[in-house]
C-alpha cells in the first residue's frame, strides 16, 4: 500500500466515521445492551437482578405460547406480504393501462397508506363488529364473528394489513413501470411478442428488483406486526393471533420481565436479520450486473 | 336548605383540613392523569380550588392517553428511571402494589393516618394498601354489575335473577316470548384483555373460589374454577350469549344492550348514565342489579375497578403533593366526580346518600349496596403478570379450544412457574 492510498483510506475513514458512530451509539449499543439484558433474570419490581445465562432461551425452547406466536407471525408474513405482493403488482399493471380517473386512483391508493395504523385498527373494529359492521352487512346480514373466532380472526387481520400495505407496493412497481422506455415495448411487439409474453419476459424481469426491495421492506414489517393485532383483537382469542412482538410487548412493558421480554426481542431480531441477509443475497447479483 | 348546611359543615371542616402544609409554599405540581371522557371534565375546577387554597402552590395537569396499556407504559418507563418529572399521578387500582413494590411511590402512611381509609368503600381502600402501608387514596370506582331490561322481566312476570340458572332460563323463555332475532339474552366481556380476567374472577367468586388465597395458592379449588368457565363455555354454545362475546371489550357489549338488542348485560355503573341519556333507546327501561351466583357461592361479588391517587417517590415537593392528593380524595374532592355530566362514580359512601349527587344519578343509592358488596382483584403486585398469563388460557376455553381443565391446568404451570422466579 503507498502512502498515497494509506492517506486516501484515512480520509474515507474520516468521513465515513459520523455515520459510524451514531450507528454505534444508536444501534450497537442499544442491541449489546438487549442481548446482555436477555441473558440476566431482571424483574425491577422484586428488585430482581440476577445473572441466569440462556435460561429464558431455554424456557422459550418450551414454551407452547412463544411456538404459537412464532407460527402466528410467521403464518401472517409469508401470506400477508404474498398477497400484497401480488395484489399490489396487479393494480400497477392495471393503473398502467387506466387513462381515466388514474390520478384520482393514486391518490385513493396513497391515502389507505397514509393512514396511520391504528387508524387502520380502529376502523376495522367497526367493519368486523359482528352485528352491525359493514363486512357483515354486505355478506347477507348474516353474524360472522370475525375477530373473535379462533379460525377467523388471523385471516381478518391479514386481509386488514392487505387492505393498508398493498397500496405501498403498487405504487412502487407503478412508479418503476413509468421508467420503462416506450422503446422496450415497441421492440417487444415488432418481435412478436403477445401481452403474456411481453409480462413475462420484458415487465416482470424490469420490475424484479424493485419487487424484491418491496418484498424485504414488507416482510421485516410484517415480521414485526404489532399495532393491528394488539387494537383489534389483543392476541385472542386463545392467543391465536398474538405475534412475537405482541408477546415481547407483553413480557416487557406489561408484566415488566425485562430480561425475558428481551430475549424474545433478541430473537425477533435474529429472526429478521436472518431474511434480511437472505433477501440482500437475493438482491445481489442483479445490482452487480447493473 | 338542609343540604346548603351539611355542605357548608363540610367545608369548614376541609378548610381545616388543607390549611396544615404550610411548607408547601411556592411550589409547581405535575399531575399525571388519565383523560376524563364524557361532557364534563372535574378535574379543572379541582385543581383551581387546590390552588386557591394553597397560595404558591400552582399545579399543571397533563393527561395521559386514554388505553389503560399505554398509561401503564408510561408510568413505568418514567417511574423506572426516577423521573421527578410529575409529582402527583392517578393509576388503575391495580397497579397500586406493583408501583408500591417498585419502589416507586411515597409511603402516604406518615400523613395518611389509617381511619382517612373508612369513609371509602371496603373493596376500594383495600387496594390502596400494600405491606401494610397506605400507598395511594381510592378518588373513583367501578364495580361488576348486572343490567337488566326492566320493560322484558316485567312482561315476563319475572324478577331479576338470583343464580346465574335462573338468568338462563328467563333469557330463553323472554327470547321465545319475542321472537326476535336480534335479541340476545346476556352480554359481557370475552375479548381477550383484562377485561375477561376480570369477567372469569366473578364467576370464580361466584362458585366460591378464587384465581389465588391468601397463603398465594394458585386456584386453590380447581373443580370449582373449571365449572364456573364451563358454564360461561355454555353460555356462548347453548346460543344464551352471542359467539361475538369472544370479541366484546366494555364498549361493544354496552352498545348492543343500549341498542335494545339484549336482555341482560354485565358491566360497570358508567353505562347507566349512557342508558339513561335522552337519546338512549333503552332509556326508563333498564335495571340494575346484583350479579348471580353459582351452585356453590354467593350472589353480588362485583369486582372493582378505579382510579387512585397517589405520589412519585422522587417528588421535589413531598408535602404539597401529599396536600393535593388527598384534597382530590377528600368528600368535597370527589363531590365534583358526582355533577350531572361526569360518568365517574366516587369512593366515598357517603356520597351515594348526598341529596345533591342524587339528583344528578338518580341510581346511585342501588350502586351502593352493590358497591358495599363489591370485591378487589388480587391484590399482589404481581397481579398484572397473573392477568397476561391467564388471558389466553380462558380465552382457549370460552372459543372452545380448551377444555376448562386444560385452560386451568396450563395457566397453573405458568403461574407457579412465574411464582417460583419471584419468591
Amino acid at each position: 500500500m503507498t502512502a498515497r492510498q494509506r492517506a486516501d483510506r484515512l480520509t474515507g475513514l474520516a468521513f465515513v466515521s459520523p455515520a459510524l458512530l451514531a450507528l454505534t451509539v444508536l444501534t450497537v449499543y442499544p442491541g449489546l445492551w438487549v442481548l446482555w439484558l436477555s441473558l440476566q433474570q431482571r424483574i425491577p419490581i422484586f428488585g430482581i437482578a440476577r445473572f441466569a445465562g440462556v435460561e429464558h432461551y431455554a424456557f422459550l425452547a418450551g414454551d407452547p405460547r412463544f411456538w404459537t406466536a412464532l407460527r402466528v407471525t410467521l403464518g401472517f408474513t409469508i401470506i400477508s406480504v404474498g398477497l400484497e405482493l401480488g395484489l399490489g403488482l396487479a393494480v400497477a399493471l392495471a393503473l398502467q393501462r387506466q387513462r381515466l380517473g388514474r390520478r384520482l386512483a393514486l391518490s385513493l391508493l396513497l391515502l389507505t397508506w397514509a393512514l396511520p395504523s391504528v387508524v387502520t385498527a380502529k376502523l376495522f373494529q367497526w367493519l368486523y363488529e359482528p352485528s352491525a359492521g359493514l363486512v357483515n352487512v354486505v355478506l347477507g346480514g348474516s353474524e360472522i364473528n370475525w375477530l373473535g373466532d379462533p379460525d377467523l380472526a388471523l385471516p381478518a387481520l391479514i386481509f386488514a394489513d392487505v387492505w393498508r400495505t398493498m397500496p405501498f407496493v403498487a405504487l412502487l412497481c407503478y412508479a418503476r413501470l413509468l421508467t420503462i422506455p416506450p422503446e422496450v415495448y415497441e421492440a417487444a411487439r415488432v418481435d412478436g411478442a403477445g401481452r403474456a409474453a411481453t409480462l413475462r419476459w420484458v415487465t416482470l424481469p424490469l420490475l424484479r428488483s424493485i419487487l424484491l426491495i418491496a418484498l424485504l421492506f414488507r416482510t421485516l414489517d410484517a415480521l414485526r406486526a404489532f399495532d393491528l393485532m394488539f387494537v383489534l383483537t389483543g392476541g385472542g382469542p386463545a392467543g391465536m393471533t398474538e405475534t412475537l412482538t405482541v408477546y415481547a410487548y407483553r413480557s416487557l412493558f406489561q408484566t415488566l420481565q425485562l430480561g425475558f421480554g428481551a430475549a424474545i426481542g433478541c430473537v425477533i431480531f435474529a429472526l429478521v436479520m436472518l431474511v434480511a441477509w437472505a433477501y440482500l443475497r437475493a438482491l445481489r447479483p442483479e445490482g452487480a450486473a447493473a | 336548605m338542609r343540604g346548603a348546611a351539611l355542605l357548608l359543615a363540610a367545608l369548614v371542616a376541609l378548610a381545616g383540613c388543607a390549611q396544615r402544609p404550610r411548607d408547601a409554599a411556592a411550589a409547581t405540581l405535575v399531575f399525571k392523569h388519565a383523560k376524563i371522557l364524557g361532557p364534563l371534565d372535574p378535574i379543572p375546577g379541582l385543581l383551581r380550588e387546590f390552588e386557591r387554597r394553597n397560595p404558591g402552590v400552582t399545579v399543571r395537569s397533563e393527561p395521559l392517553t386514554w388505553t389503560s396499556d399505554e398509561q401503564h407504559q408510561f408510568y413505568v418507563i418514567n417511574l423506572d428511571g426516577a423521573t421527578p418529572a410529575f409529582d402527583v399521578l392517578m393509576l388503575d387500582l391495580i397497579w397500586v402494589p406493583e408501583f408500591a413494590q417498585a419502589g416507586w411511590l411515597l409511603d402516604l402512611s406518615p400523613w395518611v393516618p389509617r381511619g382517612e381509609l373508612a369513609p371509602h368503600f371496603p373493596a376500594a381502600a383495600a387496594a390502596s394498601v400494600w405491606n401494610d402501608r397506605v400507598w395511594g387514596l381510592p378518588w373513583n370506582m367501578n364495580v361488576g354489575v348486572l343490567y337488566y331490561r326492566a320493560d322484558l322481566l316485567a312482561k315476563y312476570g319475572l324478577t331479576p335473577p338470583r343464580t346465574w340458572d335462573d338468568l338462563v332460563e328467563q333469557a330463553q323463555r323472554i327470547r321465545a316470548g319475542e321472537r326476535d332475532p336480534r335479541l340476545d339474552g346476556v352480554l359481557w366481556q370475552g375479548k381477550q384483555y383484562e377485561g375477561l380476567v376480570v369477567n372469569v374472577l366473578e364467576h370464580f367468586w361466584a362458585n366460591g373460589t378464587s384465581l389465588i388465597d391468601e397463603r398465594d395458592t394458585v386456584l386453590p379449588e380447581p373443580a370449582r374454577a373449571a365449572a364456573a368457565l364451563r358454564f360461561m363455555r355454555r353460555l356462548i354454545a347453548s346460543g344464551v350469549s352471542p359467539s361475538r362475546v369472544t370479541a366484546s371489550d366494555e364498549e361493544m357489549s354496552r352498545r348492543s344492550f343500549g341498542d335494545g338488542r339484549a336482555v341482560f348485560l354485565r358491566s360497570w355503573p358508567y353505562a347507566m348514565d349512557l342508558f339513561e341519556a335522552p337519546d338512549s333507546p333503552v332509556r326508563g327501561r333498564v335495571g340494575v342489579a346484583p350479579l348471580p351466583s353459582h351452585p356453590d357461592g354467593e350472589a353480588g361479588l362485583g369486582a372493582t375497578g378505579g382510579f387512585h391517587l397517589a405520589v412519585n417517590r422522587r417528588t421535589r415537593h413531598a408535602e404539597a403533593a401529599v396536600a393535593l392528593v388527598r384534597f382530590l380524595a377528600s368528600a368535597e374532592g370527589q363531590r365534583a366526580i358526582t355533577a350531572a355530566g361526569v360518568a365517574l362514580y366516587p369512593t366515598r359512601v357517603d356520597l351515594y346518600r348526598d341529596p345533591v349527587a342524587i339528583k344528578a344519578h338518580p341510581y346511585m343509592p342501588r350502586f351502593h349496596d352493590l358497591a358495599l358488596r363489591a370485591r378487589p382483584r388480587p391484590v399482589r403486585p404481581y397481579y398484572l403478570m397473573f392477568s397476561t398469563t391467564v388471558q389466553p388460557e380462558f380465552s382457549a376455553a370460552l372459543v372452545g379450544l380448551k377444555t376448562p381443565e386444560e385452560a386451568l391446568g396450563d395457566a397453573r404451570r405458568q403461574l407457579e412457574y412465574m411464582l417460583s422466579a419471584i419468591r
